[in-house]
């Protein structure tokens, strides 16, 4: 696979995908990354400095997850999500791969505490962020209030949406501590279940912001 | 892990006869039957249980709120290969070339195979499958197989594919070659005497009722991951209803024993009835698997599933009933489509089991497009039949002007509904909603509705346990059977620990593996009715084998007079803690197998649901307000999870009410909507008040399974409190605003 840059006299090939398989552009916050870049690659790719210039074939990066650093090799098409669960050794899968185009929300982490959806971002543009998944929130021995107000109010069945449902709300519920059932259900509404857990949703959510978020 | 031994064969047991409830031709009914002498204690009164019919929290919870517990898509293995489908994207063609050479030489990909097919009849209908080192690379070499096809006439509408010009969707049958694509399928009843009673009543409706397909939208995808390295033995780890259901194909394709090959699956991502056996996509990664002598995780990915993975057939069912003026129901005739794609399809037939009608007569027929087979979805064919009848019942109500409530009492085949009816109507306050449908000044109008359903879920003898209780107080419940997220580890570990006087957290299960005892898919809500007996039968051998081993320590109390009951085992005035009881036992522990007792389950559960909903008579949305549902099912393993699955059923079928609908292009013959964005399912912001309400009248004391049963009242419900609301009938679902307003409109230029 070559790591070489493509060179600008070559075919046009409007194809999306082609366009970014050959190419991708690094984060915005590049040149923090140049720290996290690890950049044991070709001499061709040791000139990519500034924000802005194309990265293609295969990076190594380095991201920050749950507060550890964990590197991965991805292409610049990988979405965070692949990488976390595919990519990474051990992987993290925690946030699930359901739809995989921002439909569902089962893949939701928080980026700089902010939830997203990990399959519709891309793993070079995680670098420089604090991620943080399901597992970050906690353990089966050591549960944040909104895991413990989930089992305790049986939020959950097959379980495949409910890292989403939990990171999501462990995000609001740091944004607004006293949230009204309305607006809970706002909050959730880019979060997807099949099971039919909804109504047990709101009560954990409710029930968690009564007895206070931690961590 | 316990190994399965073979058991030498029993002397058979005596016989004995017992009389138990059974629902016959759908009246509750006592009947003799015969079982093994051996039964021992029963479940006991249901209000007497110290877990058991209580709440209590699910055991995987804390793994799967922290992320811990792993699925099928999860599994990562060295050296792993990732696969992926590629579909034909026409729907109906055939196969002229198929050139895999250039994408079988791309970076990463380690094989490719073909289905075995050369003919396909709709559009995603498997060909071929990759195996690469990366999903990405996997996804390339797809886009990079070349396949020349011939298209072939297609027909993916129902009202196209039954004229007699539609293009063909299957091969013609030589037994009945005058059939295309719609075919005689079953008939009962007698049209001449259904003719008479309908011109002996006073009442007539006639109408067409019209539901599309549904998918199970299962969270996590069909697939697997073999692990499989070229040598004589393999694991699949299978998202599956049926742990037992993999090996033998799995074994078959890879060229291995069946023995050789074990199936796990410690948590499941939803099936909703679409996952039993390794299905094409299970076959596509045993043979990547195989052909690389590598590990293969095939998962379809979403637009796959939607398109090949299965769903609940569709429905067009032509009804005319008649009713005299004292709400008896003369007669019921129908003409029934299964809408089923390629496949024949399911439908319960009318008139729907829970009423009965003086005369009946209907013809069922299976009605052919070009669309992947439906396949068994919760409650395969009720809620399709059981819309129809609500709401011809509803019609012929209103068209005679008596209380729906009262209307359905008349008909009803069973008094459980009677109570049941009762409850759910004081529950919504049936009573203060409009007698006359519409009224009301708007925009916004308010209407309740109500259906009832029925459901078997009894049991069958798969289930083997095997309970091991060791020297150091721990105790193991060991059996193959899989949780879906309908909470069988946590009432296995419950049942066992209220027999032995423990607490949930004393006892650990072990489930979902194809090594450990037997167990039958779940599939009709027939897990519980097997698996609860087997369980109780092993929890009770434990004890009295434990009892009789410590008698000696307590006094030599007979073995079923030992109490085992708040960690401590006692007889009379001696008494031991468990811990203590069991350091008696040897090395080995106490090994106890449970089998099936028939006398400890039962099958027939009825259900009502109430429903109100609010129309917006200007834009015709519909909101949904509240809806009520109760639910029988004999002894209530625990109240926490089964209210859960009512609300599930009451959700899923809200989103076949109003939301839900597989949309096909005609021209195309491609689904329009195969993701989340355009198949709108139930979100945070359409739920209404649920009320989940567990039939406590219910006191019969066997174990009965209620996750099907539970998705059936609420559609006619919803349907019926829509035209409550707004005096408009929706006969096609789902109901979406335009159906609505395009009749209040007309009516409003007529009026």
């Amino acid at each position: 696979m070559s790591d070489e840059p493509k060179k600008k006299t070559s075919r046009y090939d409007p194809s999306r995908r082609k366009f970014l398989k050959g190419v991708g552009v690094a984060g915005a916050g590049a040149a923090l990354a140049d720290s996290l870049l690890n950049r044991d690659v070709s001499a061709a790719k040791s000139k990519l400095n500034a924000p802005g210039d194309p990265i293609s074939g295969s990076v190594n990066i380095a991201l920050d997850i749950n507060g550890q650093k964990r590197n991965a090799t991805v292409e610049p098409r990988t979405t965070l999500l692949s990488t976390m669960r595919d990519r990474l050794e051990p992987g993290i899968t925690g946030p699930k791969l359901v739809c995989d185009m921002g439909t569902c929300g089962a893949c939701t982490v928080l980026m700089d505490g902010k939830p997203v959806y990990s399959c519709l971002v891309l793993a070079v543009d995680a670098v420089g962020k604090k991620l943080t998944t399901v597992e970050g929130l906690g353990t089966p021995e050591n549960m944040n209030a909104v895991q413990r107000a989930f089992v305790a109010q049986d939020a959950l069945m097959c379980g495949f949406c409910t890292p989403g449902f939990v990171t999501t709300i462990s995000a609001y519920l740091k944004k607004n501590s006293n949230p009204t059932l309305d607006e809970v259900r706002e909050a959730c509404k880019g979060n997807f279940c099949r099971c039919g857990t909804y109504p047990r949703v709101f009560e954990a959510a409710l029930a968690a912001a009564k007895a206070g978020v931690n961590g | 892990m316990p190994q399965q031994q073979p058991q030498p064969s029993p002397t058979p047991p005596r016989k004995k006869k017992i009389r138990v409830p059974r629902v016959v031709n759908g009246i509750d009914t006592m009947v003799e039957i015969e079982v093994d002498d051996v039964a021992g204690p029963g479940w006991g009164p249901n209000d007497k249980h110290t877990l058991l019919n209580h709440a209590y929290t699910r055991v995987d919870a804390p793994l799967k709120v922290s992320g811990a517990a792993h699925y099928t898509y999860d599994v990562r293995l060295p050296g792993m290969l990732y696969g992926r489908i590629l579909g034909c994207p026409h729907a109906h063609a055939r196969i002229k070339k198929f050139d895999a050479s250039k994408a079988s030489t791309m970076p990463g990909v380690k094989a490719i195979v073909q289905t075995p097919l050369t003919e396909f009849r709709f559009a995603g209908s498997p060909v071929a499958a990759v195996a690469a080192t990366t999903p990405e690379l996997a996804q390339d070499a797809a886009r990079a197989i070349v396949v020349d096809y011939e298209v072939l006439p297609h027909v993916v509408r129902a009202r196209d594919a039954i004229k007699p010009e539609a293009p063909e969707v299957l091969a013609r049958d030589t037994r009945k070659p005058d059939e295309k694509n719609l075919r005689f399928a079953a008939k009962a009843g007698d049209p001449q005497k259904v003719e008479a009673a309908l011109a002996a009543s006073d009442a007539i409706v006639e109408a067409e009722y019209y539901t599309p397909r549904i998918h199970h939208a299962c969270l996590e995808t069909h697939g697997m991951v073999v692990d499989y390295s070229g040598g004589d033995s393999a694991t699949i780890y299978a998202t599956t209803q049926g742990t037992f259901t993999i090996p033998k194909d799995a074994a078959d394709t890879l060229g291995l024993k069946e023995s050789a090959v074990t199936a796990t699956v410690q948590h499941m991502g939803g099936g909703f009835g679409s996952k039993f056996g390794i299905g094409i996509e299970g076959m596509l990664a045993c043979k990547l698997s195989r052909a690389t002598k590598t590990p293969v995780k095939l998962m379809m990915n979403r637009y796959d599933e939607f398109v090949m993975a299965g769903n609940r057939s569709g429905s067009w069912q032509k009804l005319k009933a008649g009713v005299k003026n004292d709400g008896t129901l003369t007669a019921v005739r129908a003409t029934q489509y299964r809408l089923g794609g390629v496949g024949g399809g399911s439908q319960a037939g009318q008139p729907y089991a829970v009423y009965r009608a003086g005369e009946f007569y209907r013809e069922v027929y299976a009605l052919h497009t070009n669309e992947d087979s439906s396949i068994a979805m919760r409650a395969p064919g009720h809620p399709q039949a059981s819309f129809a009848m609500e709401s011809l019942l509803d019609e012929l109500a209103y068209k005679i002007g008596m209380d729906p409530v009262a209307f359905r009492k008349k008909n009803m085949r069973d008094e459980v509904y009677h109570r049941q009816l009762d409850r759910g109507a004081r529950e919504i306050n049936w009573a203060k909603r409009n007698t006359k449908a519409g009224a009301g000044a708007g925009p916004l109008k308010r209407g309740i509705g109500c259906g009832a359903g029925t459901w078997g879920g009894g049991g069958n003898d798969q289930c083997k346990v095997e309970v091991t209780v060791g020297r150091d107080g721990s105790v193991l419940v060991a059996v193959g059977t899989q949780d879906l997220g309908t909470g069988t580890r946590t009432y296995t570990r419950a049942i066992v620990a209220e027999e032995l006087g423990l607490q949930i957290r004393d006892v650990v299960e072990q489930i979902g593996n194809s090594k450990l005892g037997g167990a039958n898919p779940s599939g009709g809500s027939t897990t519980a009715a097997s698996l609860s007996p087997s369980v109780k039968d092993a929890a009770i051998k434990t004890r009295l084998a434990l009892a009789e081993k410590i008698a000696p320590l307590l006094g030599n109390p007979k073995p079923e007079e030992i109490a085992f009951a708040g960690g401590n085992v006692s007889a009379g005035e001696k008494s031991l803690s468990w811990k203590q009881a069991c350091a008696s036992l040897p090395a080995a522990g106490l090994t106890a197998h449970g089998v099936w007792r028939q006398d400890l389950q039962s099958r027939g559960v009825h259900g009502v649901c109430f429903a109100e909903v609010e129309v917006d008579v200007e834009t015709g949305k519909v909101r949904p307000i509240k809806i009520v549902q109760v639910q029988d099912g004999g002894l209530p393993l625990n109240r926490l999870t089964m209210e859960s699955q009512l609300n599930g059923g009451m959700i899923q079928s809200l989103g076949m009410a109003f939301w839900e609908e597989r949309v096909m292009d005609a021209h195309l013959g491609m689904q329009l909507n195969p993701g989340f964005g355009d198949y709108k399912l139930p979100g945070s912001l359409e739920m209404p008040e649920f009320v989940p309400l567990i039939d406590d009248d219910d006191k019969r004391e066997v174990v009965i399974g209620i996750a099907e049963a539970c998705i059936i009242p609420s559609l006619g419900a919803l349907a019926n409190a829509v035209f409550n609301a707004c005096g408009v009938r929706v006969r096609e679902l789902p109901i979406t605003p335009d159906k609505i307003l395009s009749v209040l409109m007309s009516e409003r230029r007529t009026a």
